[in-house]
């Protein structure tokens, strides 16, 4: 049981919780940075992944060191699951753990039994994430994590495999959807409650989105399966909602605003109705107003819809930083004086340079500064004083 | 004869892949050459991938078509003579040490295969020593390089400097490709070229066997 760890709590709370203590008068910046900070942190892989402790000390001071709003205190939420129902994995020195798609747990109906509900306080790594869960708490976000639907069953069976199966053998497929909810997530989400104090769980589920699946797949399989996690989690208490129905496109040219009206809907859908919209505008000339356009269907109903905007990864580590920071400013100048936005540095890679990162967020502090400046061009920037990580942190002992 | 390769084409299209197996060895029963069986589930193949491009098809689409691709394919190569298939050059591809994804890599194989390349896929999760053992062994001219998380793609470099090291490296072109990569970390690592998605990576792989003939 976790009653023996130690967090840095002291530390954590007094560097980084003073960002919680007040409303922030910007837009916030969230960010997914596990193997950044583990690589910032010189933490070793086995020790990262697998000590609470050590993970969520290391993640805290390297967000703070950057000033972001809203860390992800989660690891990886595609393989916990599996894992601690004996799915083989890869452990390298180098990487965190990954399923071992060659070899998958569930190859057929004959299998199925293996979907058991875990021992959420001794299989595989579940209490590792939820100590992260619990310590996240502590800072107002009372959301759990788990693997979404689709991908738990990609995990367990494989993405080409589930593929086949929810074309030729619909009744299995159905079977291993029920049992992922039943006997894996819905317990997993009720311990949560139960331990970490989560009052609502969001399910990572990167795996269904288009264009990884088609928008018949989403809306076929993806959004009930998601519809009736949603409707069990409300049964015992917890607002559920799934990652699902993303669109990437990067060529302008293939930009379909079908595809993406579409997509709407089916994050919608996977979020219990929420509208919280998450896109990836990574183009010159993303059609924010018919973002907008899409969102004001709510805001006419009095539902402020929420735009979730993605920043790519690969852009936050090539740079340059003018180009980070330009990125920033068009998108805020594109959509933030007409909906509630905010902001989210996709994964961080694990080797880009920290100045990218500060540029990022204090060109996002800056120009969304509120109230927010009808011209963004008049709004004076300054890249914030470079210092590196140990320098910061023998500054801030 | 037609209605054979007609139907061969789309159970290919549509990601049949047991139906394309079985259509491909009627084909062949029915004293079809492998040849035409061949053309034709790359037609197929090809097919899918300008639906691709067009939006119609979405990536599970182009799995799946790859998927009945590969099961064909192996029905009828073993048929076809030495000058017939992968004419276009040699690749070896595997993703490196750590990392299992291989969405990307089974398209690019595929492409590949559709572009008459002799492909040799050393799977996932592959040491660098393995690479650069099979580049000594089987002297390929293209090592493609798949990665998918950004800790894994720091393995690509070391892949690459070791070729170098080892005297490998100006005898072939190396690819890099993988959800995290981009041009710009190609050109950090010393690779002659990144692939996009699939569709680029078979352009690319065209271009540099031309280059070096």
């Amino acid at each position: 049981m976790s009653n023996e760890m130690q967090y840095d709590t002291e530390r954590v709370s007094r560097i980084f919780g003073k960002f919680y203590e007040s409303d922030r008068p910007w837009i916030e910046m969230g960010a997914q940075m596990h193997d950044h900070a583990m690589l910032l942190e010189k933490v070793p892989v086995k020790k990262f992944y697998w000590d609470a402790n050590a993970f969520l000390a290391s993640l805290y001071e390297v967000a703070a060191y950057y000033k972001i709003d809203r860390p992800q205190p989660q690891a990886d939420n595609y393989n916990f699951e599996v894992e601690a129902l004996g799915g083989k994995m890869i452990y390298s020195d180098s990487a965190m753990p990954t399923i071992d798609h060659r070899d998958t747990l569930i190859k057929g109906p004959e299998d199925l039994h293996k979907i058991r509900t875990p021992h959420f306080y001794r299989d595989g790594r579940l209490l590792y994430n939820m100590d992260c869960v619990k310590f996240s708490v502590n800072f107002g976000n009372k959301a759990g994590w788990f693997c979404g639907p689709f991908s738990l069953a990609v995990g367990f069976v494989g993405y080409v495999p589930l593929l086949k199966n929810m074309r030729k053998r619909p009744q299995f497929t159905k079977d291993l959807f029920d049992l992922i909810i039943d006997k894996v997530l819905i317990p997993y989400i009720r311990t949560q409650k139960e331990y970490c104090g989560v009052t609502a769980a969001f399910g990572a589920d990167a795996w269904s989105n288009i264009p990884h699946l088609s928008v018949a797949e989403l809306e076929d399989w993806i959004v009930p399966v998601n519809q009736k996690l949603i409707a069990k989690g409300k049964e015992i208490g917890v607002a559920v909602s799934c990652g699902s129905g993303y669109y990437y496109e990067e060529n302008p040219d293939n930009l379909n605003i079908d595809l993406l009206f579409k997509s709407f809907d089916i994050q919608i859908a996977s979020r219990g109705g929420l509208p919280y919209l998450t896109i990836f505008p990574y183009m010159p000339d993303f059609p924010y107003k018919r973002v907008l356009e899409y969102a004001a269907k709510y805001r006419d109903n009095a539902i402020k819809p929420i735009v979730r905007v993605m920043l790519d990864a690969r852009l936050l580590r090539n740079g340059p930083i003018e180009h980070i920071v330009n990125v920033i400013k068009r998108d805020i100048t594109g959509l933030a004086r007409d909906c509630e936005l905010g902001f989210f540095l996709s994964n961080i890679p694990a080797d880009t340079p920290p100045e990218h990162v500060h540029a990022a967020v204090a060109a996002l502090h800056t120009y969304s500064h509120k109230p927010i400046a009808q011209n963004p061009d008049q709004v004076e920037f300054h890249l914030p004083h470079f210092q590196t990580f140990e320098d910061w942190k023998n500054d801030n002992k | 004869m037609s209605e054979i390769l007609g139907d061969l084409k789309k159970a290919v299209l549509e990601g049949e892949d047991e139906l394309a197996v079985r259509l491909s060895e009627e084909a062949l029963k029915a004293n079809i050459s492998a040849m035409d069986v061949s053309r034709t589930i790359i037609s197929g193949i090809g097919e899918a991938g300008e639906l691709w491009k067009k939006n119609v098809y979405f990536q599970s689409d182009v799995v799946m078509s790859a998927e009945a691709f590969r099961a064909a394919m192996e029905v009828v190569e073993p048929h076809l003579s030495a000058g017939e298939s992968g004419t276009a050059g040699k690749v070896i591809i595997g993703t490196v040490a750590g990392d299992m994804h291989n969405l990307g890599k089974i398209m690019v194989i595929a492409m590949l295969r559709a572009a008459r390349f002799e492909v040799i896929d050393l799977g996932e999760d592959v040491p660098g020593a393995m690479f650069i053992d099979k580049v000594k062994d089987l002297n390929p001219d293209i090592l493609g390089l798949g990665c998918y998380m950004t800790t894994t793609m720091l393995e690509v470099k070391d892949i690459i400097k070791d070729l170098g090291q080892k005297g490998l490296r100006g005898g072939i072109k190396v690819m890099v490709g993988g959800v995290p990569t981009t041009q710009e970390f190609a050109d950090e690592c010393g690779a002659d070229a990144w692939g996009k998605d699939a569709l680029d990576a078979v352009e690319k792989a065209k271009q540099l066997v031309k280059a070096v003939s």
